[in-house]
């Protein structure tokens, strides 16, 4: 009895772990076209503040987490600016429910998957580029066809990237949308909770090796996936033959 | 007809230089021919669009692609003008069948002008058209590079030294499919190249430029003997061209029998006519012969293997630094002929202007070009 109540997942716990799966599944949606626009303006485009773009998509990662979350309470909540008109007009309100939890993770994650774009778009060749619209190709069309295949091992790694920074993600969720157990509460803030309580430890400790099985797991894939990309782009893998 | 009258200040590693180029290009085959950052492949991009002009204006057949005035400036892929690049570009994640179609599946059906099947053939690409461009060999590279610039029914087709990065040996597998191109497909072709061999077996018409202008213009022959070109050929390997009138073939020995005037020339049967690239051997026939190929002699020389010695009257002496170059009039001809010799010899053989002189010329080192 007691070894099982070890391994065995509480209804509560399997509601955190599936929420978590939930969110950082729809995070990494959620900022996958603006992070490859974003990311192929900054690789390719110089325009007038250009720096001031980058230094802001880049600011949630060296801010504390909780900076960007107040910052959201502050537009997004019920009172905020924007969230006061959402709920007048639409009577959507995302603070403390699990689409905030999204978002708050979704501008954590922004700057990692705009980096690996980033870099994935600055290295495709822009002779293939060139040649490609010499053969009569639009612009974007050259974009379709050539640029984004040869960049999709990064835009692969930027995306499980992303997806790994939401389900870590804990500062800017908890400030935004708190500790709610069905609504909010994902795992890392499931294992803080358990943390908290008498008695909680065990708990705790499960979710701690399931945060890194998952984690693990989504970094397999990663690797799994960008070596698929890499070959069907005919390019070497880390070094094999090129 | 392709008319160019094209300015840039032109920044790269050898320094910032300005092109001024005007010229109207209305050859099948139009080489552009001088040194390495001379401008030959910035000419080639604003041509494409792939770079902007500072000013001036560019005409296609009529059509205005760039003016400064007007403010036009066509993008790149509105232009129907093919363009071959020194590293092929193939698109690494296409099999060759897919490069090959990049172009041609863009182009509505009734301006496909040349059958997908038809470049595969000429091109000899079928057994490649599953394979991925990381394993084809450099020389297969270009003949797709070739090919898919091709299947866009290109009005105009630029090549940027499409032969740089192959050996010597791959070079003379490429250029039969470029003179196959040439003869069959009527394409006007701009070939840049700093190799003046490669050059000339496709077209004797040759831009010469330097430092951003064109020095000189026209048939090979004419625009060799300008003081300026002379000097600058000479540092690239000069070649000489000569035609011959086709007297025999004698396939055993591996060499034509040809007449210059009424003297007789040998010349080694080329690669095309060994591999089966036989172009009925009749009529004319072109050949080049680089100058420090060529010994001059007083007199007429028995007992060695050159076989071809070819009467000339001296009309001309270049001294450069440290080679001396002689043109010669073959006798009974209008042809001329450039011997690159030591100063030394020009004076201890007494040969000034007006000399009669033999040309010693060994029978491989004359290379046939394209039968005209």
């Amino acid at each position: 009895m007691a070894i099982e109540n070890t391994f065995l997942l509480s209804p509560a716990e399997v509601e955190a772990l599936w929420l978590s799966a939930k969110v950082a599944f729809y995070c990494a949606w959620i900022i996958c076209i603006p992070g490859i626009a974003v990311g192929w303006l900054l690789a390719k485009k110089s325009f007038f503040g250009k720096s001031f773009v980058d230094s802001l998509v880049h600011l949630p990662l060296v801010l504390p987490p909780v900076v960007p979350g107040f910052i959201l309470l502050l537009l997004l909540g019920s009172q905020g600016l924007i969230g006061s008109w959402l709920q007048q007009s639409f009577g959507i309100s995302i603070a403390f429910t699990w689409i905030g939890a999204v978002v708050a993770s979704a501008v954590m994650a922004f700057p990692l998957m705009v980096r690996s774009v980033r870099l994935a778009i600055s290295q495709v060749d822009s002779g293939l580029e060139a040649a490609a619209q010499s053969l009569g190709a639009h612009p974007f069309k050259v974009f379709i066809t050539i640029t984004l295949p040869l960049a999709l091992p990064g835009i692969i790694t930027g995306l499980i990237l992303a997806f790994s920074r939401s389900l870590g993600e804990f500062g800017a969720t908890i400030t935004f949308v708190g500790n709610i157990e069905g609504e909010t509460r994902t795992l890392p803030l499931a294992i803080y909770t358990y943390t908290q309580i008498p008695g909680g430890d065990i708990a705790a400790l499960r979710l701690v090796v399931l945060s890194m099985l998952i984690a693990l797991g989504a970094l397999m894939i990663s690797d799994m996936l960008e070596r698929k990309a890499s070959q069907r782009i005919g390019r070497g893998y880390k070094g094999q033959k090129s | 007809m392709i008319n160019i009258d094209l300015q840039k200040i032109h920044k790269n590693s050898y320094g910032d230089f300005s092109l001024d180029i005007k010229c109207k290009i209305d050859a099948p085959v139009t080489a552009l021919f001088g040194p390495s950052g001379a401008g030959k492949s910035t000419l080639l991009s604003m041509i494409a669009g792939l770079v902007k002009p500072d000013s001036g204006c560019l005409y296609v057949d009529g059509e205005c692609l760039f003016d400064s005035q007007r403010g036009i400036h066509v993008p790149i892929h509105k232009r129907h003008i093919g363009h071959v690049f020194q590293d092929s570009r193939l698109f690494p994640h296409f099999n060759v069948e897919n490069n090959l179609k990049y172009g041609y599946q863009l182009i509505p059906a009734k301006s496909q002008r040349l059958a997908f099947s038809k470049i595969v053939e000429l091109l000899e690409l079928s057994h490649l058209l599953t394979q991925r461009p990381h394993q084809l060999s450099g020389g297969e590279k270009q003949r797709v590079a070739l090919g898919r610039a091709l299947l866009t029914s290109p009005r105009l087709l630029l090549l940027d030294e499409p032969l740089a990065s192959l050996d010597m040996r791959l070079k003379q597998q490429i250029l039969p499919f470029l003179l196959r191109v040439k003869n069959e497909l009527n394409i006007p072709m701009i070939y840049v190249s700093h190799a003046i061999d490669e050059v000339l077996s496709l077209t004797s018409q040759v831009a010469i430029i330097e430092q951003g202008k064109i020095l000189a213009f026209g048939p090979f022959n004419e625009v060799i003997h300008h003081q300026q070109v002379l000097v600058l050929a000479h540092t690239l390997g000069l070649e000489n061209i000569l035609q011959a009138e086709i007297l025999g073939k004698e396939i055993e020995a591996g060499y034509i029998r040809a007449s210059i005037g009424d003297q007789a020339l040998y010349i080694p049967l080329s690669n095309q006519e060994l591999h089966g690239f036989s172009d009925n051997i009749s009529g004319n026939i072109t050949v080049s012969i680089a100058a420090s190929n060529i010994a001059l002699s007083v007199n007429p020389v028995s007992g060695v293997t050159i076989q071809n010695q070819l009467a000339s009257t001296v009309t001309n002496i270049e001294q450069l630094v440290h080679r001396t170059l002689v043109t010669l009039t073959l006798k009974n001809t209008s042809q001329q002929l450039i011997a690159e010799v030591t100063a030394k010899s020009v004076q201890d053989l007494q040969i000034s202007i007006g000399s009669k002189i033999y040309c010693l010329i060994k029978t491989q080192s004359i290379h046939p070009l394209a039968s005209a």
